[in-house]
């Protein structure tokens, strides 16, 4: 091999021409807008089935209901991106709903908007000690927030015992948060939609957020590159706190009760959503849109089942065969690149 | 084939600056009696080497002679524990990766430190983003990346905001170098850049490290495989066990000299010729 021509190597190849294979491949990464027409699809299936279904009140309880899965997979996309998961969000829903209940319960006159940010410190307190074991003492973070989860239950559990609280001990206006509309739409839909764009820019445009995809991607590249891997893996879980803290007052303003389950079980449904809504498991990639989408689509799929009669046993069923199809889904489009870069090689090579 | 390659190294050291001699050009990096030691293993012991801007130095030696530590010395990752670094003259302490960024030292690793899910330009601009009113430059970084990479002359690449891992081996390995170049780098250290390559896209990395060397820059190239290494270098440094135990110019230099070298650590032919690191 010589070099000269190592230079006949180097001239411009001729630009391929779009072929259906291209197209596909563009399609294939839009992931957002492929759920966006799966939720069209089931829903206009659903209404064709039962009008009812496309009544305001009916599309009113569907974007409610999903907000909440959505406002946490927000704060889990963050954690997962960094290829770490926050397991525990679930339990620190259950544990915010509780403190702003009981601040009501001693304060009857507690401002609205601090009971929010009252919420959000517990959540904050959460999150900071997730982050620091994982991010200082490097356990990985499946363990840690497994051990989070049950920690903050029966934490949870054993405060709640004997509490009595009910929508007379809260204030009107912070029900209102949770139960109505603002001109047709759910309050606790908007908080969800504002959070997502806001984060979703953010994650666009800011330096450190470009950081997290790195650290994801690889981590040893990461660090190499200056990138400051422990602090961003520490703030990621505080601001997943901070989100599930959120969470956990909405959720008391939507369902005006505190009761020592809340929010239980909640971590798998927001993970699948959000690997739904194609954030990858193994971190790197996916964006705060789909995640908020991919709760959007099971919770769309949920109410279709009851609006179609069908025994709540499908929901989960199906829940889970969609997750599988949607990690079978990345899986199926990496092994497409991977193959098309081998096509490429060779047919440079020939 | 010797002959042929043997001449292209002669036509490519004509254009950088003094030639074979070492004589009275300050070295660019110059290792004095550097020591590294993980616990009981000295990995390096008392390196003495010097390299020129705008000449290709390789580093060859058998598996564990210490290549990759000597640059991750260099680079700021495994600060040596004996011994001086000397950057254009004067005493320099490394010790971390941004140290060796803000003299003008850039590596591109055996893996190639490069994330898979980010594009071409977000991988040049890693952890060094470039931002107006603290918001990401897309643009700029974006034109800044393209210009770098078609400066040398990589275009093989179909878009550079496409993923990395979208990209073949040869494609990465030239991404890895531009962004290494991209800094005003004046010390480009590549660690095995040709390994995992075919015949072509090893061919555009030696012809890409030329390019360097031809602008001036200095490179250190190490590499197992002596094709390249007499395609590309200047000088040649053999370790062995932890220790130089050669520096030889690559003009004219008998290819079963550096072989001797690696595998035994000393050589009985051509003595004459050679410029023994120690005696230098
Ligand atoms: N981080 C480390 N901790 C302990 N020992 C190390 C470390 N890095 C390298 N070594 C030891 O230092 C010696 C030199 O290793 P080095 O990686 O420099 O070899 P090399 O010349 O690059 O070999 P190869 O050709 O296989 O890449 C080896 O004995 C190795 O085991
Ligand atoms: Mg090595």
């Amino acid at each position: 091999m010589t070099i000269a021509s190592a230079v006949g190597e180097l001239a411009p190849a001729p630009r391929p021409a779009p072929t259906p294979g291209r197209v596909w491949d563009i399609v294939l990464r839009a992931r957002e807008l492929g759920i966006l027409v799966v939720i069209f699809a089931v829903f206009g299936g659903t209404t064709i089935y039962n009008s009812s279904f496309a009544s305001s009140a009916s599309v009113q309880q569907l974007l409610a209901g999903a907000s909440i899965y959505a406002l946490l997979g927000v704060g889990e996309t963050i954690v997962i991106i960094t290829r770490n998961v926050d397991l525990s969000v679930g339990s620190v829903l259950g544990l915010s709903a509780y403190v702003v209940g009981e601040v009501f319960l001693h304060n009857p006159n507690f401002p609205v908007p601090l009971a929010f940010l009252v919420g959000i410190g517990v959540g904050v307190v959460c999150g900071v000690v997730n982050g620091a074991i994982v991010a200082v003492a490097r356990v990985p973070s499946l363990v840690v927030t497994l051990g989070t989860l049950y920690l903050i239950r029966g934490v949870d559990a054993l405060v709640v015992n004997g509490v009595q609280i009910d929508p007379s001990s809260i204030p009107g206006g912070f029900i209102g948060v949770g139960v109505n509309n603002i001109l047709g739409v759910p309050w606790i839909f908007v908080i969800t939609a504002v959070v997502v764009l806001v984060v979703g820019y953010a994650m666009r445009t800011f330096r450190s957020n470009r950081d997290l995809y790195a650290i994801g991607s690889n981590p040893a590249a990461a660090e190499l590159a200056g990138v400051p891997v422990r602090k961003r893996v520490f703030w990621a879980f505080v601001f997943s706190g901070a989100i599930a803290g959120l969470g956990g007052a909405l959720w008391l303003a939507q369902f005006a009760t505190v009761a020592s389950t809340a929010g239980s079980g909640y971590e798998l449904i927001v993970v699948s959503g959000v690997v739904v809504g194609g954030v990858a498991i193994f971190g790197g990639s996916g964006t705060v849109l789909g995640a908020a989408l991919g709760p959007l689509l099971l919770n769309t799929i949920n109410q279709a089942l009851v609006a179609a009669r069908i025994s709540a046993f499908w929901n989960q069923a199906i829940a889970g065969g969609l997750l599988i199809a949607a990690i079978a889904f990345d899986r199926f489009v990496s092994l497409r690149r991977e193959r098309n870069l081998r096509l490429r090689r060779a047919a440079r090579g020939a | 084939m010797d002959g042929i390659e043997s001449e292209q190294v002669v036509a490519a050291d004509a254009q950088a600056s003094g030639g074979g001699g070492a004589g009275s050009r300050t070295p660019l990096l110059e290792l004095r009696k550097m020591s590294k030691q993980f616990g009981p293993v000295q990995a390096l012991s008392e390196i003495d080497l010097k390299v020129y801007p705008g000449e290709v130095t390789a580093v060859v030696g058998d598996n564990g002679a210490g290549k990759s530590v000597t640059l991750k010395t260099i680079s700021g990752i495994h600060p040596p524990d004996g011994g001086e670094i000397l950057w254009q003259g004067k005493p320099v302490h490394i010790r971390t990766p941004k140290d060796a960024s803000a003299l003008g030292i850039e590596t591109v690793y055996q893996d190639l430190a490069l994330c898979g899910n980010l594009d071409v330009v977000q991988n040049m601009f890693l952890g060094r983003e470039r931002t107006r009113n603290h918001l990401l430059d897309e643009n700029s970084m974006e034109s800044a990346a393209a210009a770098t990479l078609s400066s040398l002359s990589v275009t093989t690449l179909r878009s550079v905001r496409q993923s990395v891992a979208s990209l073949s081996g040869g494609q990465r390995q030239a991404v890895a170098v531009a962004k290494a170049v991209m800094w005003n780098s004046k010390l480009v250290i590549m660690d095995e850049p040709t390994a995992a390559l075919g015949v072509a896209q090893t061919a555009m990395v030696l012809e890409l490290t030329r390019r360097l060397a031809s602008r001036g820059l200095g490179v250190i190239f190490v590499s197992h495989n002596f094709n390249d290494v007499f395609e590309v270098a200047d000088q040649i440094a053999v370790l062995y066990l932890g220790r130089l135990v050669a520096s030889l110019p690559a003009k004219g230099l008998d290819r079963q000299v550096v072989v001797d070298y690696v595998t035994s650590g000393a050589s009985s032919r051509n003595g004459s010729q050679l410029a023994h690191a120690d005696g230098a």
